[in-house]
């Protein structure tokens, strides 16, 4: 008999197509900063879920961001 | 011609009209180029993630025009020759709303199309597209 899994592990789904969020803006602080954990770094898809075309946008929106100081590219 | 959005930063120990004054300098160099400037917002001040010329916080002030990269471009040496603006940044949009109405457009067809038989099975998960 095969080894259980013993934890149930939820699956990942990505916010922007649940939520069906058709613009990533760089303006929109509030949504970009959900990815940008304390390091300020931008969070890997692998941890986030999202998918990679909107990945793809949700980097291009953050560093959009960063250039006009409306997110950190590093904390101290 | 194209959709830009124009963002900068002016000092924020500049006076509120001295900013409306770069605002109109800015508005004369587009219309006189034959551009056209929809909207002019000014965000209010704000904390800077980072420090920039010293400065903790600015005042944005966002641009929304409708030209060409000529006007782009000179509007943009005029900043980096204005004293109070502190930091700029010019973003492209037409592609993205162009992007936006695409999808737009096909979620709509989607859902007259659902409407159309929907006494019939359940309709079949959504897919975004992105071209």
């Amino acid at each position: 008999m095969a080894i259980q899994k013993q934890y149930y592990r939820r699956k990942k789904v990505c916010k922007f197509c649940v939520e069906r969020i058709d613009s990533i803006n760089y303006k929109d602080v509030k949504l970009l900063s959900q990815f940008v954990p304390e390091r300020a770094k931008i969070m890997p898809r692998r941890i986030s879920g999202v998918c990679s075309p909107h990945q793809r946008r949700l980097t291009d929106a953050i560093m959009k961001a960063r250039n006009i100081a409306l997110l950190p590219f590093a904390t101290e | 011609m194209r959709n830009y959005e124009i963002m900068f930063i002016v000092n924020p120990n500049v006076a509120e009209d001295e900013i409306d004054k770069i605002n109109a300098q800015i508005e004369s160099i587009v219309t006189t180029g034959g551009g056209n400037v929809a909207k002019v917002e000014k965000m209010g001040k704000r904390r800077l993630a980072y420090p920039v010329e010293k400065f903790r916080d600015g005042f944005y002030v966002l641009l929304t025009i409708t030209a060409g990269g000529d006007i782009i471009k000179e509007t943009e040496r005029r900043l980096r020759v204005m004293d109070p603006v502190i930091k700029y940044l010019t973003v492209r949009m037409d592609e993205d709303i162009r992007r936006q109405d695409k999808i737009k457009a096909h979620r709509a067809k989607r859902a007259a199309r659902r409407s159309a038989n929907s006494a019939g099975r359940p309709a079949a998960p959504e897919q975004s597209i992105e071209d």
